[in-house]
């Protein structure tokens, strides 16, 4: 599909009448793989950027030589930049190739020994207690399956691993522009509580060991982006920036206003959670 | 009736309602403000009258005053539904004891985070203008120590500010402040602003030298071109080729400038349209901030019911710029208060000037503007083009099946930086800043003040508050009473104890 498809039908489709889970990976992929994606959200695609994922690691207690899975690695800034800070030996996988090969030339890039696969959260190409940590940034709540991602994050720890999530919560109602297909992508409308993520990762036998509240990250992130569409729409207007077809200045803006919206009734925030798998 | 003081009449409670009275007032609402006179907390109404805004209170023992507050009614009204929930800070310096205004602060019962921290960092001054709402002169200069430690307390309270501004009296002249500025940048305070008259800017080459190599944003003061404007305001007729001459060596150095011009009825209001010209045609700058004259400190004669405010300047800047600006191009900003504060940003290329709101709907982007500093939104406009441009260039987009074509419509460089230097380095901002005095204070908007003054001790004031209700007067005070121990402290190199600042008001809570 094209990108303006994509943004149509992105806008257009209710998640109640929910696409296919291939269609939705395939979705999710191809647009955190465009500019699009890189024009909103800038270098970091999460809320907190490094300084989250930092604490993340740091609640995981990361370790030189640790082998780390970051799962939907995207463009690789995290896990780059854990190998660098805490030594770890870090495998990026991500459903989109167009991802991957771009993290792989960031790695090289940075002289950086991260590897990153394409690969399946929910059927890892991993073998079973290979790592000592996995990571998951802004993904969990994209994930079609998240019953089949747990188990598959407890398949692939040792015994005693961690598992560090930092994901968009959801507790009670969205307005409507956000429960479309485009409020999945953007990880909201299948974003869980926290308790919800506890649960799902309780599920497949991991013990929760911590969970930290940042919705001020999220608040921030949705006024940042709010900056870039208002400089884009802005250059846009001017006849100074060539804009692909199909950007809907009216929509965006709607959709960021019901989330930056969500987030100050404490519908929408940020959490990092952190779980165990027992000896 | 009001005489030019003012005051309608002192003591006299029974004739002192007239004037809240007056045909056709509408009673706005009740608030509270204080006694021009002794700074006790009273009550106030707000009054609509003749499509303006007035306040009106009486003290118990100094009788009834009035003065204008806004200068457009129905704005004032209207522009409630731009107010917004406020973001508190990560900690509060200060408790709940007395109540608002009088446990500064920052306290719990605050209501807003502070966008910008200002450092005094002297007393003195290289000048002595007739309008100072700092009273400059002799007193205190603080030590490199003492400032740290106030934005140490604001990297606390904030985890993550983004403005430091650094002021006084003069703060050019301090001979740290070179260092003070560093100190603050390396404390990742993202903008460092430098407010000056620019006296030691036009005449020290070795001073250029260094901010050319700091970089901070100048807030120049800078009240028009006629001698009698700076005759009346800075005490100095032939001020304007100093500061002609510190602006174009700001200019060679790439230092951006915003002009901060203080008006005043009946001496530069016919300025403001010749300011916003030279502001736009000048390469160093990217911004006004026009001030209404605010008599907190030193100030002359003044008639607190002829009082400039921002929609007076809104007309003037209309009526003097043939409409290149329009009232309608400005937007109220949510902090402080929606009528403290009005902007616009404008794309100006060959002349043509083209502000934001006439082809982008503002209220849609509000709580990005709220939130950030007023004063810099052009340069972050600057800073996401760039990372736009980086985000372009990274290997491998070019493989990307939907390979995003940055071009540059205008000059058809295609994927060139041309483009975004286009429109970050066209921008214009021109904002309005009205800051209360003891004759227009009122404390709801000081509870939603965002820019704070930064004390040595960690406290940090807001800013109305502290030039109206005594606080400015007591740090004078103590700040200059530690002077000789701050002398021999740099005299023997031996640290300086940083000692707490105590307040103390004689009229706690409200009496009246």
């Amino acid at each position: 599909m094209t990108t303006e498809a994509w943004i149509q039908a992105l806008t257009d489709t209710r998640v109640g009448d929910r696409p296919e889970p291939e269609t939705l990976k395939a979705c999710c992929a191809d647009v955190y793989a465009s500019d699009w994606a890189r024009m909103l959200l800038g270098d970091s695609f999460h809320p907190g950027g490094m300084q989250l994922t930092d604490r993340l690691a740091e609640m995981l207690t990361l370790r030189p030589g640790d082998r780390v899975l970051d799962l939907a690695s995207g463009a690789g800034a995290s896990a780059i930049h854990l190998a660098d800070r805490f030594g770890i030996r870090p495998v990026g996988i991500d459903f989109s190739e167009t991802t991957v090969e771009r993290a792989r030339a960031a790695a090289s890039e940075a002289g950086s020994a991260a590897e990153f696969a394409v690969g399946d959260a929910e059927d890892l190409d991993f073998e079973d207690a290979s790592f000592d940590a996995v990571i998951c940034e802004c993904s969990f709540c994209v994930f079609p399956d998240k019953v089949a991602v747990s188990s598959e994050i407890a398949r692939v720890l040792r015994p005693g691993g961690r598992v560090g999530i930092g994901d968009v919560c959801r507790d009670g109602d969205l307005p409507p522009e956000l429960e479309t297909l485009f409020g999945w992508v953007a990880c909201i409308s299948d974003a869980y509580s926290a308790h919800d993520i506890a649960a799902a990762l309780a599920g497949a036998g991991l013990r929760t060991t911590g969970e930290e509240r940042h919705d001020d990250a999220l608040a921030a992130l949705i006024s940042d982006i709010g900056g870039r569409l208002m400089t884009l729409e802005a250059g846009a207007k001017l006849g100074k920036l060539t804009l692909p077809a199909g950007m809907q200045f009216d929509e965006a803006r709607r959709v960021r206003r019901a989330a930056a919206d969500a987030v100050r009734r404490g519908v929408l925030g940020y959490a990092l959670i952190t779980a165990r798998k027992p000896e | 009736m009001a005489n030019e003081s003012g005051v309608i009449s002192r003591g006299a409670a029974a004739d002192s309602m007239d004037s809240a009275h007056a045909a056709g007032a509408v009673f706005h609402e009740l608030t509270r403000s204080l006694c021009p006179v002794c700074r006790r907390v009273i009550d106030a109404k707000v009054l609509l009258r003749d499509g303006a805004v007035f306040m009106h209170k009486r003290c118990p023992q100094h009788g009834a005053f009035e003065a204008r507050v806004y200068g457009d009614a129905e704005a004032y009204v209207n522009f409630a539904r731009f107010n917004r929930p406020g973001t508190v800070p990560e900690a509060f310096s200060t408790e709940v004891s007395h109540g608002c205004p009088h446990d500064c602060g920052l306290c719990p019962d605050h209501e807003q985070h502070a966008c910008v921290g200002i450092i005094e960092v002297n007393s003195a001054c290289d000048m002595d203008c007739p309008l100072c709402f700092a009273d400059a002169g002799r007193g205190y200069s603080l030590t490199l120590a003492e400032v740290e430690a106030a934005l140490d307390s604001f990297v606390r309270t904030e985890a993550a500010p983004e403005v430091v501004q650094f002021s006084g009296g003069e703060p050019s002249i301090h001979p740290q402040i070179g260092e003070m500025m560093r100190a603050a940048s390396r404390r990742g305070i993202r903008h460092v602003m430098l407010n000056t008259n620019g006296r030691r800017i036009a005449r020290d080459d070795a001073f250029l030298d260094e901010l050319a190599d700091i970089r901070p944003a100048i807030y120049f003061q800078f009240d028009g071109f006629d001698a009698d404007t700076n005759q009346k305001i800075r005490g100095e007729p032939d001020l304007l080729g100093e500061k002609i001459r510190a602006l174009d060596r700001l200019a060679t150095i790439g230092c951006p400038v915003i002009l901060v011009p203080a008006i005043e009825w009946g001496v530069n209001e016919h300025e403001v349209g010749r300011i916003v010209e030279f502001g736009l045609e000048h390469p160093a700058v990217f911004g006004i901030n026009f001030q209404p004259a605010f008599h907190a400190g030193r100030h002359g004669d003044h008639d607190p019911l002829r009082r400039v405010t921002n929609p007076d300047i809104l007309r003037w800047i209309e009526e003097q710029t043939d409409g290149r600006f329009r009232v309608s191009d400005f937007f109220p900003v949510p902090c402080c208060f929606p009528t403290c504060n009005s902007a616009t940003y404008a794309y100006v290329e060959d002349g043509e000037v083209t502000p934001l709101p006439r082809i982008l709907p503002m209220e849609d982007y509000m709580d990005y503007i709220a939130n950030r500093v007023l004063m810099d939104v052009p340069g972050e406009m600057r800073r996401l083009l760039e990372e736009l441009w980086s985000a372009a260039s990274i290997p491998g987009t070019g493989d990307a099946a939907y390979a995003f074509d940055l071009a540059c419509a205008a000059c058809g460089l295609p994927q060139g930086l041309g483009g975004i230097e286009d429109i970050a380095g066209r921008m214009f901002m021109i904002t309005l800043q009205d800051f209360m005095d003891p004759w227009t204070f009122n404390q709801k908007n000081v509870m939603k003040c965002c820019k704070e003054i930064l004390l040595p001790d960690g406290k940090q004031i807001p800013f109305c508050a502290y030039n109206s209700v005594g606080y400015r007067e007591q740090a004078r005070e103590q700040l200059a009473a530690r002077q000789p121990d701050r002398d021999r402290a740099r005299r023997t190199g031996e640290p300086l104890e940083i000692q707490p600042l105590r307040f103390e008001f004689d009229h706690p809570g409200t009496e009246a």
